[in-house]
């Protein structure tokens, strides 16, 4: 059982050299599908396994990896990370899915994507920093790629600065690594890398200050927080769909879950000290960019600064420092997860049919693919909050929680939540509504419009059943997720 | 007389003796025969080193070896073995084979060998000189070509103020110690610390530390690329182990540290700062070389074992993906007309995915990008310094790394996401070279995964 979760990270990398070594491109494509299939079902035998009345970490393994630095290879999970594990595993099986009729390039394409998998798995699972940093850094290079190989115009901007950004973020969360791993050797005299061997520490303020700044600006720069989030809307308007559905829904998740695992247990005062900044943060970003995207006429850059706003909403929850907050902004991380990526799909298959992201050149697209309609208006609603879907109960769990020790804050940002409901319905109303729009030389073009096909509709249903499911029925998830909270919060 | 010290030296020197007498009596068309067998000479000393019993001492204590410089020494002779496989074929294709290509680099790593040994400042004096004499003619080695000739002519003369610079230390160290010998001396007077002054110097200008690097950008842009690979890894590995050993001798001096620091900053940020105008791709890597022995210097500034054995790491693997980077470029150079301006570099993946890959693999590993080695060397610095309480340098170690990612994305960028204009003939990879490029990736790749193969046997 251990080693399933072992297997779970690196059957993905073992296929990546398989196809980078076989380079045919069926077989690149039906072994990148079938095995994250593999790791989907893993990974869900794992979860229905999950003992969430047990506290701490589950299917561990630890085996001394460089001892003389006291790095070991140490990995398990709690109950976020079994749940960010799931919704990841079931993105990648979507994304490939989606992916199968790319024709540039398809070996490297699904090459790159398979060992991009195993870093973001491994990040939710490592409990050793030096694993977690070399995950954390492993999917920069095949990001990079992505972005920049099979993106759109621009992309070799999008994806310099991409890599400038996090490599930057990156660099500052080494040095906070760095620092308290020293810290450990003065007091102790032992050299570890372990996460757990770090816990038991209560670190000085000063270093807490210091170390919670560090680490915090590695992570504010990949969720990306406000005024850091500059990279995001370039990298996704340029990103392929399968890499615009995988940054937003799984890239995205690494800095929040950064700040629940590392931040708050670690340095848990100073986590208190910056609550006032994170919330300040968290606000503008939440309206700040809720606004931006309300001016946008690209639906692509509309979705990617919808993600900045409801990223700020999982910080909000995750620095209110209760319960409820923090069930629901990790509930947040899975939700969004899954409306960002029927979001990006949608957006991504409207390019592919229409070759354009812009508002103007789309109006009335609903008559001619009316199934991409419904599920791009679900999609949505996932994403703006809708009782029923994910969304919705993630929203209700950190407002409540937020409510209870800062009203103000709350009410500020759940101003926010309104936004998105303005864009989102602006956004649908003026790409699939607005017949009048449609002139004769884009009628004749789009009489014969292909609608969504069987892959695509598949690709849906399984991020879109997944929504209802946690919308409907959220308690045995918010069970398992209740496990990482109360341990977090020190109870 | 302790010969077994000696052994792998005699090796060293019997197999240029033996390279040498072969070449007298051979044609041109066993200059092929003749490089294979050169570059089995430094793997017959590698397998020599087994035998030598250490520590001990020989040459009335002026040589001495330890577990530390006889892993150096290792590390020199498996560099200079793939950078000689490498390199016949590169000569071949430029129609500049001459005789001397086989034992020069020998020559060279013969007098590395015993620089990391040294116990005292006349057998560092001559060893250094063995090794430097070499390097001038190795650079300047394609005759016809007035770059190769500049190149040669300008790293002779300063090389040469560097040479002054280590004499007039000598003599200033004899002056305030009374011997010639390394040794603890506690007396700060300002003779002692003039040498110290003078000794470092002279070591950092062949390290091409900011502001003795003036050499390098032309040196490393004109010797024949190979040359250039072997003048950006050999060389610094064996200046590394030695000044790692040096360091006990001289740290207690305050100035010791404000010195490697303030030659590490102007370092790195000077050379990452000026690499950003660079045109030719080869002129690039050298500023790179220079930014990191400011990264390098900041690991002899003061003692700590956690500092010095990732240093040693680092160096040894910044070594291997340098010779691999250079062997790439001497690769591509092989093309008719291939210059290495960066658009020449220009979708290069696109015709040569292999040698591209490659290419950025090692650019990656130059950024510190895991799991490729160089990142364990960069965090193990980051640890040692913040270990020894050195947060700003530590701080800005961490700002020349940002700084760096930009201009090697910069190629990265060229040979992935840009459009070939020119067309070049295609450029095949010989069986040396292919050995060469593929061993640096596999180190560059395998010891970052398992990085305490070598960690562990750094011991300090």
């Amino acid at each position: 059982m251990e080693n399933l979760l072992s297997l779970a990270i690196f059957l993905p990398l073992l296929g990546s050299l398989l196809v980078a070594i076989v380079r045919k491109e069926k077989f690149s494509k039906f072994l990148s599908l079938g095995i994250s299939s593999v790791v989907f079902l893993i990974v869900l035998y794992l979860f229905l396994n999950f003992d969430w009345s047990a506290q701490g970490f589950q299917y561990r393994t630890k085996v001394d990896w460089i001892p003389s630095l006291g790095i070991s290879y140490h990995v398990g999970v709690d109950g976020m990370a079994i749940s960010l594990l799931l919704m990841t595993s079931l993105v990648f099986v979507v994304a490939f899915l989606w992916s199968l009729k790319v024709e540039d390039r398809p070996n490297l394409y699904f090459a790159l994507f398979l060992a991009l998998e195993t870093a973001c798995l491994g990040v939710f699972s490592a409990l050793d920093f030096f694993l977690f940093y070399l995950f954390w850094e492993g999917m920069l290079i095949p990001m990079y790629f992505i972005i920049g190989l099979w993106g759109h115009d621009r992309k070799v901007y999008a994806a310099n600065k991409f890599f400038v950004y996090t490599f930057f973020g990156s660099i500052f969360l080494l040095l906070g690594l760095a620092s308290i791993v020293v810290y450990g050797y003065i007091m102790t005299g032992k050299l570890s890398f372990d996460y757990l061997f770090h816990l038991s520490f209560s670190y000085p303020m000063i270093l807490q200050t210091a170390a919670f700044l560090l680490f915090g600006l590695g992570f504010a720069v990949k969720i990306p927080m406000w005024p850091v989030h500059t990279w995001l809307p370039d990298a996704h308007v340029e990103a392929p769909t399968a890499g615009s559905v995988v940054l937003a829904a799984v890239l995205l998740k690494m800095g929040t879950f950064g700040f629940v695992r590392y931040s708050l247990p670690l340095f848990p005062d100073a986590s208190k000290y910056f609550i006032p900044l994170i919330f300040f943060l968290s606000v503008v970003a939440i309206i700040y960019t809720a606004m931006m995207a309300i001016a946008q006429t690209h639906i692509k850059r509309l979705i990617a600064y919808s993600s900045i706003s409801h990223m700020g909403v999982v910080t909000l929850g995750t620095f209110a420092m209760d319960l409820n907050a923090l069930n629901g902004a990790i509930y947040m991380m899975v939700a969004h997860g899954l409306s960002s990526a029927a979001l990006f799909m949608s957006a991504g298959f409207i390019y592919d049919r229409v070759h354009s992201y812009h508002m103007d050149d789309l109006g009335g697209l609903a008559r001619y693919v009316p199934k991409l309609a419904v599920l791009f208006m679900i999609s949505g609603l996932a994403g703006i909050g809708f009782p029923g879907l994910a969304g919705f109960v993630a929203e209700f769990l950190v407002f409540l929680g937020t409510y209870k020790n800062f009203p103000v804050w709350s009410f500020i940002a759940g101003v926010g939540v309104v936004l998105s409901a303005a864009y989102f319905l602006y956004m649908y109303k003026r790409v699939m509504f607005e017949e009048e729009t449609i002139s004769e030389y884009r009628l004749e073009k789009w009489r014969h419009l292909k609608d969504l096909e069987a892959h695509h509709i598949l690709s849906f249903i399984l991020i879109i059943a997944s929504a209802f499911l946690l919308g409907l029925y959220p308690y045995p998830f918010i069970k398992v997720i209740e496990q990482t909270s109360r341990y977090v919060l020190g109870g | 007389m302790n010969w077994n010290v000696l052994i792998p030296e005699l090796v060293l020197s019997l197999g240029i003796l033996l390279v040498f007498v072969l070449d007298l009596f051979s044609d041109k068309k066993h200059y092929r025969a003749l490089s294979i067998l050169s570059a089995l000479v430094p793997i017959a000393s590698l397998i020599s080193l087994l035998f030598v019993q250490y520590p001990a001492k020989a040459l009335f204590d002026l040589f001495e070896v330890n577990a530390l410089n006889l892993l150096g020494k290792a590390v020199l002779y498996m560099l200079t073995s793939l950078v000689l496989f490498s390199m016949h074929d590169y000569y071949k294709k430029k129609d500049s084979v001459y005789t001397e290509l086989s034992y020069l680099p020998l020559l060279s790593t013969l007098g590395l060998s015993i620089l990391v040994s040294s116990k005292n400042l006349l057998l560092l004096f001559v060893s250094l000189e063995l090794a430097s004499i070499g390097m001038y003619v190795m650079v300047s080695l394609l005759r016809g070509d007035v770059l190769s000739k500049e190149a040669g002519y300008k790293y002779l003369i300063i090389g040469s103020v560097g040479t002054s610079m280590l004499a007039l230390g000598s003599v200033f160290y004899y002056a305030s110690t009374g011997t010639l010998f390394f040794r603890e001396y506690r007396d700060e007077n300002s003779l002692f610390m003039l040498s110290m002054l003078l000794l470092l110097s002279a070591l950092a200008l062949k390290a091409s530390a900011v502001p003795y690097h003036f050499w390098t950008p032309d040196a490393y842009e004109g010797a024949p690329t190979p040359i250039t690979g072997y003048l950006s890894s050999v060389p610094k590995v064996a200046l590394y182990f030695l000044l790692v050993q040096l360091l006990g001798y001289f740290y207690h001096l305050k100035q010791w540290l404000v010195l490697v620091a303030l030659l590490s900053l102007l370092s790195m940020f000077y050379a990452n700062f000026v690499a950003y105008a660079q045109r030719s791709v080869k002129r690039l890597l050298a500023y790179s070389t220079i930014a990191h022995a400011g990264y390098f210097l900041l690991g002899i500034s003061t003692v700590d074992p956690y500092l010095q054995k990732a240093l040693l790491f680092y160096v040894s693997l910044y070594a291997f993906a340098s010779l691999g980077a250079f062997t790439l470029l001497s690769v591509l150079e092989k093309k008719p007309g291939f210059s290495h301006h960066m658009l020449d570099y220009r979708g290069l993946f696109k015709e040569h995915p292999v040698l591209a890959s490659l290419l950025a693999l090692f650019l990656f590993a130059f950024i510190g990008i895991p799991p490729m080695a160089l990142f364990v060397g960069k965090l193990g610095l980051f640890m040692g310094l913040v270990n020894t309480l050195l947060l700003p340098l530590a701080l800005a170690f961490v700002v020349a790394s940002i700084i760096s990612a930009g201009y090697y994305l910069r190629v990265i960028v060229s040979m992935f996401l840009e459009e070939g204009e020119k067309r070049f003939p295609p450029t095949k990879v010989s069986g040396g070279e292919a050995l060469t490029l593929l061993l640096c990736s596999l180190f560059v790749v395998l010891l970052g995964i398992f990085p305490h193969l070598l960690y562990d046997l750094i011991r300090i």
